[in-house]
């Protein structure tokens, strides 16, 4: 058996030397830019040291993007898991039709997210888009869902709901599946209420798929960019600007690649620190909660 | 169980069904409401109330895809995803296969690492994509594009190939190294076969990755290169009077996901959760 181990570290070269290639040098050169002055339009670039840290982190523009990422971050994820949960709970109990149910409840999902975003885009349109027709239908005078700073971001939370609820239902679905029914069973024998099930038998079950779900779509939140870049490009004014479409709008559009650089460098840290806190916290609430 | 408990549990599961369809008909609002527009002249595409009676036409499928741009944009997609796939998958399975045969012990690391890779925001990896392509005067070209899909892709192939690697007994591994087989002959004769079906899912989810990306596709790709997503995203945006053009060219590009999707229904947990269509 040794022998032959011995040679399987070839069948790894492909992937890895690609992965070199296209991912870490990159990365490195991404890291390594963030120590420059770099406009690419004149194509000048002086090294600076920390001085693109120190500027974002001294600026106000990037603490209003960080907030209100963690708004949207916060409020769509909490939306999706709850009501993720409930339809996966729904579809546990429902067994027989549950199929036709997910493959028609995951479709906003798989749809290109360039093209849900128009979906919800051509919804949310003032006066001609579905909801304003009906309203004005009823002689409701709608709000100006894209258009003002707080409905934009309740927009944006709904419209990542929208498109990612299927994603936290199908995983916590597929968990429940995997459930050891003689403990349900077991439960009910003891008459214990639905609730009761949930709380004490289903949820501490499901931990794991829970904390797997919940970290996934916090990182997805934080560099997703192409629902908020189709509905409101950041906007009106930096009401929606999170902290991706801010790093966009540095580098590709300002052209400023060393500080745009160091701001994905500054979301790589944030969401690192973010996800240890959140695993480490929803870990122990698991472990000193239920006894 | 009392025949009492029983009828309630039924009348719950009745209640919970109906819940669900109706859930699911709001849910699925703007997905109905973009067909139905695509299928609309103006005249019906701006009425208040928004109307469902109305004369059916295909006019605008037909005009966005050959009066249009969209065939061409449409051979973009198909040559940059097809790109991605033939790169991604080879490389990514014998990788894969080869994690599943090395101690847990040292394949654990290797995985959490290619996790963590999904950690990275896009923003940080498409800027130096981009710097390096304007040096390199690769801009708009469909190699650099195909790499950067790459990068995103091939932790995510590693990790779903690895799962069905795995369920592949590695007493055949074994058995037909006692044979004499080389390693490489292991895996191309024994394996490999066994392995296909894996294949072929990871390679549609890499094919719906690509196929979906936007980011990478906006920064990198200009007039020659330019992918369906980026396309109607400026197409579709902002000109809201050729409302049901848009609408015919979105609904156009969801179709054959929607056919993949049914396709790749049985495994969609299994490649979601190592994150496909969403990079």
């Amino acid at each position: 058996m040794v022998r032959w181990q011995h040679g399987l570290w070839l069948f790894f070269l492909p992937s890895f030397g690609l992965l070199a290639v296209v991912l870490l040098w990159p990365l490195g050169y991404a890291v390594y830019l963030s120590f420059f002055d770099y406009y690419l339009g004149s194509g000048e670039r002086t090294f600076v040291g920390l001085a693109n840290y120190i500027d974002l982190l001294t600026e106000a523009r990037l603490w209003n993007s960080m907030w209100t990422t963690i708004i949207i971050a916060f409020g769509s994820v909490a939306l999706e898991f709850l009501v993720g949960f409930a339809l996966a709970l729904a579809l546990y109990r429902l067994n027989g039709s549950a199929k036709v149910f997910s493959v028609l409840l995951f479709l906003p999902h798989i749809v290109t997210p360039v093209v849900a975003a128009l979906f919800l885009k051509w919804m949310l349109a003032s006066n001609w888009g579905f909801i304003d027709a009906t309203l004005l239908t009823f002689n409701i005078e709608p709000a100006d869902w894209l258009g003002s700073p707080v409905w934009a971001k309740v927009s944006v939370i709904l419209a990542d709901a929208w498109v990612f609820t299927p994603l936290v239902m199908m995983v916590l679905y597929a968990a429940l599946q995997g459930l050891d029914t003689s403990l349900l069973e077991a439960a009910q024998i003891d008459g214990a209420s639905s609730w009761n099930t949930l709380r004490h038998v289903i949820i501490p079950a499901l931990i794991p798929a829970i904390i797997f779900v919940i970290s996934i779509r916090l990182m997805d939140v934080f560099r997703f960019f192409d629902l908020i870049y189709v509905l409101t490009g950041g906007g009106p004014g930096t009401a929606t600007e999170t902290i991706t479409m801010y790093t966009y709008q540095l580098g590709f559009r300002m052209l400023e690649v060393g500080k745009a650089s160091a701001l994905g460098v500054i979301t790589l840290i944030v969401v690192a620190i973010l996800l240890l806190t959140i695993n480490r916290g929803l870990n122990k609430a698991y472990r000193g909660g239920d006894r | 169980m009392s025949a009492q408990m029983r009828v309630g549990q039924q009348r719950t599961t009745w209640l919970i069904f109906i819940g669900l369809c109706l859930f699911t008909f709001i849910n699925l609002t703007p997905l109905i409401w973009a067909v139905l527009t695509s299928l609309k002249d103006p005249r019906d595409a701006f009425t208040i109330p928004p109307t469902i009676i109305f004369e059916p036409t295909l006019k605008y499928h037909i005009q966005v895809w050959t009066e249009n741009d969209f065939v061409f944009y449409l051979m973009n997609s198909l040559i940059i995803s097809a790109g991605t796939v033939f790169i991604s998958v080879p490389a990514g399975s014998l990788a894969a296969y080869a994690l599943s045969r090395i101690p847990r012990r040292s394949a654990g690391p290797i995985l959490s690492a290619l996790f963590t890779i999904r950690m990275f925001p896009h923003m940080l990896l498409a800027i130096p994509f981009f710097v390096m392509g304007t040096f390199l005067n690769m801009i708009d070209t469909y190699p650099l594009l195909i790499l950067a899909l790459v990068a995103i892709n091939q932790p995510f192939t590693i990790w779903l190939m690895h799962g069905f690697f795995l369920e592949i007994p590695r007493d055949l591994d074994e058995a037909a190294a006692i044979d004499g087989c080389s390693n490489w002959q292991a895996f191309r004769i024994v394996i490999l076969p066994l392995a296909r079906p894996g294949m072929t899912v990871a390679a549609l989810f890499s094919l719906l990755l690509s196929y979906n990306e936007f980011l990478f596709a906006l920064v990198l790709t200009g007039t020659d290169t330019k992918t369906l997503p980026v396309a109607i995203a400026s197409f579709g945006g902002e000109d809201i009077s050729s409302w049901s053009l848009s609408a015919a060219g979105a609904v156009g590009i969801m179709l054959p996901i929607v056919l993949v999707m049914l396709i790749l229904q049985r495994h969609l947990v299994r490649g979601l959760t190592a994150g496909a269509v969403k990079g």
